[in-house]
């Protein structure tokens, strides 16, 4: 990694466009620093998606083998996906994701590749996430209007997912939450890969609203109180401790109960996590997700967020770490989701078997990528 | 992770959505990107189009023509030595300065060492050498002209004669004959250094030019008779002296325009003549225009004159020489 560079973010509001030249330049802001710092051209951009008007859902589909030896060939598996992906949006959606779960041949899992394997019929899911095509325009035009073209677009929770977790715990079934400001990203991970994803338009913007509200406070004071006394559970007992908003016994200082703040701000958490799991119905049960709830983003700093989580998922819960080697500046866990996209960036890889990969570099390419 | 528009007719993909804004919908950081990776296109689209255009020359001067190609490239002893200059030397004396080999290739002239060969002689104050393939030498000269000249010793007890131009530089003087060099008036006054390449340039011969271009210019009998210019008192008293068939002393001041001086000196003359006074032994022209000390020889046998202080006097109207030209 040869740069960084971040800015507040402005004009977006649940992961959603609403100011156009606010949210450009804060972007474009993020932008020049980044290329500052690493002193190279930004050329292409991936793009993390949090937004709320992002859902998705599952489609199946199933072939039977076209050869008489009953050996899978890839014009079966082309078919099988075209198949699985072929289902109609409603007006005004379009597809940002399609996330192939692993193949099964007579009912048995396969794996990523089932080519050249023998069985009669063949089976495989998607997971397609879809959303407003005018809003992931708006999103697109934010970023060309640097220059720059958005190469991709993922999902902030797989990008998340994919730096929190390991291959083992993606495996075995784990349950990766990324509490930003605005949204909550989360994916249930299983046989190595994506099984649900989803964004709340909740996150830590509302704990500090709810706090301005329930303490008559100002959102900067909600703000400071939240980040020096907010926890995701109750564990003051006396009613009259009371903290100090400031701590400066200046004029304007005041007391706050504590257990009111932490009152307000676990009822939000509890909440949260409990919207999580109502969206994730069935698909979470302790048996699918043995290695347990992954926390992370801004809002995961909150002291007791894994208690909580562990009480409401019933199943362990941890706060994410990064995997060894990793800059200190960027251990935050608000840093995990642009970690991810560089990790998507340097693989750049397409998981349909049928879809070949990109080439990147050439001579004639580049001189096209810069002509146009 | 995404997938390809084209696996999934049914539902469009956000690759679909166009990603091509117009510069107007962008910041300014970003039209300014934009512009300079235009410029940085469009340069290379030139640069390309050039090397076609030059590659494709070159190949269709193979095609057509292959000896033209190895004609240019290799070259023949130099044949003609063209000179083109704005003085008086010649092809002879270029030639025997630059001292070519007779079957010299033009592709072995070292042009710089030639070029320093002939500025070594002062006459010449810039050389041009041109190679025109396939045989010729093409010598551009810009020559200094003289307007004095002098004798001094070189390296024995000989008196030789050197010319100075305008710009004080002391030359030989090639190619000027002995009829051209004598209608020039001597320098006197002057002390020559020698310098790394012949002699020091001399200082105040541009005042001295001057003089001698206007007395030339408007009074050509008059400067036919001046024999000596001196500048033994330039440089202390701002006086140039001329030593003319008539008068022994002419002197020049620099405070007042050579040629107010020149016209007064030419109506003191006629003045003289026409009165057929005593020949004069000097005439001070430096002490300004209301009064112009003459000095006559009164040893002579003619009369003194009758006035031996010239008044102030509106010279164009009087003096014939002048009234013609003005």
């Amino acid at each position: 990694m040869i740069g960084f560079g971040e800015y507040q973010s402005h004009g977006v509001i649940m992961g959603v466009v609403t100011d156009f030249k606010a949210a450009s330049d804060a972007a474009h802001s993020a932008l020049i620093t980044a290329e500052q710092s690493a002193g190279v051209k930004v050329d292409e951009v991936y793009l993390a998606q949090s937004d709320c008007h992002l859902e998705g859902f599952y489609n199946e589909a199933s072939v039977s083998v076209s050869a008489a030896d009953n050996t899978v060939s890839q014009m079966d598996i082309d078919t099988v996906c075209r198949l699985a992906k072929a289902k109609a949006l409603p007006e005004g959606r379009m597809v940002v994701h399609h996330i192939r779960r692993p193949f099964r041949l007579d009912g048995k899992m396969v794996g990523r590749n089932p080519e050249h394997l023998n069985g009669h019929r063949m089976e495989v899911d998607y997971w397609t996430v879809h959303g407003q095509e005018a809003m992931i325009a708006n999103g697109i035009h934010v970023i060309r209007g640097y220059d720059v073209w958005v190469s991709d677009r993922i999902l902030s929770s797989l990008a998340s997912g994919t730096m929190m977790t390991t291959w083992q715990d993606r495996q075995h079934g784990t349950l990766v939450i990324d509490i930003g400001a605005g949204t909550t990203d989360f994916v249930l991970y299983r046989d190595g890969t994506p099984l649900k994803t989803g964004v709340l338009s909740v996150g830590g913007a509302h704990i500090t609203n709810d706090l301005t509200l329930g303490l008559r406070a100002t959102e900067g004071q909600a703000e400071k109180l939240k980040i020096r006394h907010g926890r995701a559970n109750v564990v003051t007992r006396e009613k009259s401790d009371k903290v100090w908003l400031n701590g400066d016994f200046a004029i304007e200082d005041r007391q706050f109960p504590r257990q009111m703040i932490e009152t307000i701000t676990s009822a939000r958490v509890t909440e949260l996590f409990e919207i999580v799991k109502k969206k994730l119905g069935e698909t979470l049960t302790p048996d699918r997700c043995p290695m347990g709830v992954v926390l992370t983003g801004g809002s995961s700093k909150l002291p007791g967020m894994a208690d909580t989580a562990a009480k409401v998922f019933e199943l362990p819960a941890n706060l994410g770490a990064l995997p060894p080697g990793v800059d200190e500046k960027l251990s935050d866990p608000s840093h995990p989701a642009v970690l991810g996209l560089l990790h998507f960036g340097l693989q750049n890889r397409v998981d349909e078997p049928g879809i070949r990969r990109r080439k990147s570099g050439g001579l004639l390419r580049k001189l096209f990528t810069v002509g146009a | 992770m995404s997938d390809s528009p084209s696996s999934n007719p049914s539902a469009r993909s956000w690759r679909d959505i166009p990603q091509e804004i117009t510069s107007r919908a962008m910041s300014r950081v970003g039209r300014r990107r934009l512009t300079v990776r235009t410029m940085r296109t469009i340069a290379m689209v030139v640069g390309g189009l050039i090397l076609a255009g030059g590659g494709f020359e070159i190949w269709r001067t193979l095609q057509d023509n292959p000896q033209k190609w190895t004609a240019t490239v290799s070259s023949k002893p130099v044949r003609h030595i063209i000179v083109e200059t704005d003085g008086v030397l010649n092809q002879v004396w270029v030639e025997e300065t630059l001292q070519l080999r007779r079957d010299i290739g033009l592709r072995e002239l070292e042009l710089y060492a030639q070029r320093a060969r002939l500025l070594t002689h002062q006459q010449i104050k810039s050389a041009v050498l041109k190679l025109e393939f396939p045989d010729t030498l093409r010598v551009t000269l810009a020559e200094r002209s003289p307007v004095v000249r002098l004798k001094a010793q070189l390296d024995g007890p000989d008196l030789h004669v050197f010319l100075v131009a305008k710009d004080g530089t002391v030359f030989s003087g090639h190619g000027y004959g002995k009829r051209a060099a004598a209608k020039l008036p001597w320098l006197a006054g002057v002390r020559l250094v020698r310098a790394k390449v012949g002699f020091s340039a001399l200082k105040g011969m541009d005042q001295v030019a001057d003089l001698l271009s206007t007395a030339r210019g408007n009074a050509p009998e008059l400067f036919a008779t001046w024999q000596v210019v001196s500048l033994e008192r330039l440089a202390r008293d701002g006086h140039i002296l001329v030593k003319s068939s008539e008068v022994a002393e002419i002197i020049f001041g620099l405070r007042e325009d050579f040629y107010s001086q020149v016209a007064r000196l030419d109506l003191i003359i006629d003045e003289t003549r026409r009165r057929e006074v005593a020949p004069m032994r000097s005439i001070d022209l430096s002490v300004g225009a209301a009064q112009v000390p003459v000095a006559f020889n009164i040893s002579s046998s003619l009369p003194p004159p009758a006035i031996l202080v010239f008044p102030p006097c509106n010279f164009p109207s009087t003096a014939r020489h002048f009234h013609r030209k003005f």
